[in-house]
C-alpha cells in the first residue's frame, strides 16, 4: 500500500469543478513513488470506499469556502464545518460533506486527512475553468508536495 | 373542509439544479401541485457535436458521478447501432454484469440511505449510523461489492475505463470473476436477505397511496429486461428503441426547466416499479419471493412501492450476476478485442435501463465518425409528469393531515422517484470555525 493518497474529486464538465481531477491529472506526470493517485470523477459518496484502510488521504476538491475564486486553502475535517445538504430528495444529494461525516461517525476516515479546497468562480455545465482557478492550480500543487514532504518526514521518524 | 394551504420546499439553494416542491391550496381547492425543477438546460448537444465516437461515451459517462455507468454503456449501444459495429457475446454478457452491479449499489443506496430514514421517520441516514450501525455497515458493503464489480469488469478511478465502442480494452480475468462470484454468494446473498427482512418491518411506514398510470420500460423476450429490448408501454404493447421520440413526446412546462414526457396519457412512469409492472413474470423464483415477503404485488400503482421493487431487483442482481459469471467462465474468457470498424455511418439510438428507469441516447454521425446531432433523454425527465400528477391525487387526499405530516409525505413521494435533477456536481460547502 502506499504511503499517501492522493484523490480528486470532482465532474470535468463542469468547469471548476473539474479542477480535483485535473489536478490528479498532473500529478501522475510526476512519477511520485508511494503516492497512489485517485480520480474519484463526481460521486463523492465512492470516496468513502478509499478512505478505509489507508493511512494518509488527501482530497483535493472545488469547495465553496466564501473567499475568492482561485482561494487554495489545505484543513483537516475539524477544522471546518462542512455544511450538509439537508432533506435530500435524491441519491444525488450525498456529497464529500456526507460522506466525510459518514465515515467519522463509523470511525473509517484514516489518520491522516487533509482536503486542499480551491474556491471555484463557475462550476457551469460544460463550461471552461476560470482563469484564477487555472492560476491556483500550481499553488495547490505546492500544497500537495507540501504534504507529501510532512509524510515522508513522519515516515522516517 | 375548506382549507388554505401553501407548502414551499426548498431543496439546496448552494448548488444549481435541485427541485423545489410547491402546493397551493385555497379554500380546499387545489390550485398547484407541482415538482418546480430549477435546472439550467443540459447543454447535451453542445457538448456532444464534433466529438468522435471514441470520445462520446468518456464524455457522457461524466454527465453525473451517479448515472455514469447507465450514460457510459447507453452512449456505445448507439455509438454501435450508427456505426453498424457488431458485439461479441462476451461483450454482451459483461455490459449485462456492469449493469447489474450499478444498479445493485443505486437500487441498495436509495432503499437504505433515502428510503429507511423515512420509514424511521429520523430525517436522513445519519440518525441511523448511530442507532442501526449494522444495517448501514451493510449498505455500504453491498455498495461496495456492486463497486468492486465495476472496478473489475470496466477499470475505474485507478485504471483507465475499458468499456469502448465495438466492446473491452481489457478482459477481466477469470480469478477475478470468480472472486466476486464468491463474494456474491458468501457476502451479497445474505446481505441481500438481510436487507429483505429490514424492508418487511419498515413496509408498514409506507404510505398507502394508489394512482394507476402508464409504466414503460424496455421489454426483453427471453430475461427481465435492463439491457437491449423493446419499448414497453402497459397501455399499449411493445414499440422498437428507434421509435422512442413517439413515445417520449417531451414538451415544456412553466415550472420546470426540464422537459416532461407523455405518451399514452398525461404522463408515464418509468423505473423499478415500470420494470416490475411490465416484466416481472421474467424474475427469478428467489426475487419472486422477496417481492411476495415485502408485500409487492403485480400491477402495483402505489409509487412509494418503488423503493420495494428496487429491493426486489437488488436480489436478481446479486443472482443473475452469478448467473452471467458462469455463462462467461463457461464459455472459456477470450481476449478479443473491441471491433472499431464501422461498417456505416448514420444515426444510431441506444436504450437501456438504468435504476432510475430507461435511457435513451440517440446520435448522429457523419462519415469521419464525429457526432454532427445528439440527444439523450434521461429517466427523470421522464417521471416529473407523473410526479405532478401523484401530487395532484395525492393532496386533497392526505389534506386532514399536519401540515408537516403532507410535507413529508410530499417530499417520501419525490424521494422514492430517486430524481437525477442536478446531474451532477458535488461541491463541498465550508465554513471555517474561527
Amino acid at each position: 500500500m502506499s504511503t499517501l493518497t492522493v484523490i480528486g474529486v470532482g465532474n470535468r464538465l463542469r468547469a471548476d469543478d473539474a479542477v480535483g481531477p485535473l489536478l490528479i491529472d498532473e500529478l501522475s506526470k510526476l512519477n511520485m513513488p508511494d503516492v497512489e493517485l485517485i480520480d474519484a470523477g463526481s460521486d463523492a459518496l465512492g470516496v468513502l470506499e478509499y478512505l478505509e484502510q489507508r493511512e494518509h488521504v488527501i482530497i483535493i476538491d472545488a469547495c465553496s469556502m466564501g473567499k475568492g475564486p482561485g482561494t487554495v486553502i489545505t484543513f483537516a475535517p475539524h477544522e471546518a464545518d462542512m455544511v450538509l445538504d439537508q432533506g435530500q430528495i435524491s441519491l444525488h444529494g450525498l456529497g464529500l460533506a456526507e460522506a466525510l461525516k459518514m465515515g467519522e461517525a463509523l470511525k473509517m476516515l484514516p489518520k491522516r486527512l487533509k482536503i486542499i479546497g480551491i474556491e471555484p468562480l463557475s462550476i457551469q455545465l460544460n463550461g471552461k475553468i476560470s482563469p484564477p482557478v487555472l492560476g491556483a492550480m500550481k499553488k495547490a500543487m505546492d500544497h500537495v508536495h507540501r504534504e507529501v514532504l510532512n509524510t515522508q518526514g513522519l515516515s522516517e521518524t | 373542509m375548506s382549507r388554505d394551504l401553501n407548502i414551499k420546499v426548498h431543496h439546496l439553494t448552494r448548488v444549481e439544479g435541485h427541485g423545489n416542491i410547491v402546493v397551493n391550496m385555497k379554500d380546499g381547492v387545489l390550485e398547484k401541485a407541482h415538482l418546480s425543477i430549477v435546472e439550467p438546460p443540459r447543454f447535451f448537444e453542445a457538448m456532444m457535436k464534433g466529438r468522435s465516437f471514441h470520445e462520446a461515451a468518456i464524455i457522457t459517462s461524466r454527465i453525473c458521478g451517479i448515472c455514469s455507468l447507465g450514460h457510459q454503456l447507453t452512449s456505445l449501444v448507439a455509438t454501435e447501432d450508427a456505426l453498424g459495429l457488431e458485439i461479441s457475446e462476451q461483450t454482451v454478457l459483461l455490459r449485462k454484469l456492469l449493469i447489474h452491479g450499478a444498479t445493485l449499489q443505486s437500487n441498495i443506496l436509495h432503499a437504505y440511505f433515502l428510503a429507511a430514514p423515512d420509514f424511521l421517520n429520523v430525517g436522513s441516514v445519519f440518525p441511523l449510523i448511530a442507532t442501526h450501525k449494522d444495517v448501514v455497515l451493510r449498505a455500504l458493503r453491498m455498495k461496495r461489492l456492486a463497486n468492486d464489480i465495476g472496478d473489475i469488469v470496466s477499470g475505474r478511478a485507478v485504471h483507465p475505463i475499458t468499456p469502448v465502442p465495438g466492446g473491452f480494452t481489457r478482459i477481466p480475468e477469470k480469478a477475478e470473476l470468480l472472486e466476486i462470484k464468491r463474494r456474491l454468494l458468501e457476502e451479497a446473498l445474505p446481505d441481500g436477505i438481510e436487507t429483505i427482512e429490514t424492508m418487511k418491518a419498515l413496509a408498514g411506514a409506507i404510505p398507502q397511496f394508489e394512482r394507476e398510470t402508464e409504466y414503460i420500460s424496455l421489454k426483453h423476450a427471453d430475461e427481465y429486461a435492463m439491457y437491449e429490448g423493446g419499448i414497453y408501454s402497459s397501455d399499449t404493447g411493445i414499440l422498437p428503441v428507434s421509435e422512442y421520440l413517439n413515445v417520449t413526446n417531451e414538451f415544456i412546462v412553466p415550472h420546470a426547466t426540464s422537459k416532461h414526457a407523455k405518451f399514452n396519457r398525461n404522463s408515464y412512469f418509468v423505473g423499478a416499479l415500470a420494470r416490475w409492472n411490465n416484466n416481472h413474470s421474467q424474475l427469478g423464483e428467489e426475487a419472486l419471493g422477496a417481492a411476495e415477503a415485502m408485500g409487492l404485488k403485480p400491477n402495483c400503482y402505489n409509487p412509494y412501492m418503488n423503493t420495494i421493487a428496487q429491493v426486489v431487483e437488488a436480489v436478481h442482481c446479486i443472482l443473475d450476476s452469478v448467473r452471467i459469471i458462469d455463462k462467461l467462465v463457461d464459455n472459456g474468457l477470450k481476449n478479443e478485442k473491441p471491433n472499431q470498424t464501422p461498417t456505416r455511418y448514420g444515426r444510431g439510438i441506444g436504450a437501456n435501463e438504468v435504476p432510475r428507469g430507461i435511457l435513451f441516447h440517440d446520435y448522429t454521425y457523419d462519415n469521419k465518425g464525429n457526432i454532427v446531432a445528439a440527444n439523450c433523454i434521461i429517466p427523470t425527465g421522464q417521471n416529473l409528469a407523473n410526479i405532478d400528477d401523484d401530487m395532484v391525487k395525492l393532496v386533497p387526499e392526505i389534506m386532514d393531515k399536519t401540515k408537516a405530516e403532507i410535507t413529508l409525505n410530499l417530499e417520501m413521494l419525490v424521494r422514492a422517484y430517486d430524481p437525477c435533477i442536478s446531474c451532477s456536481v458535488h461541491m463541498l460547502d465550508v465554513d471555517f470555525i474561527e
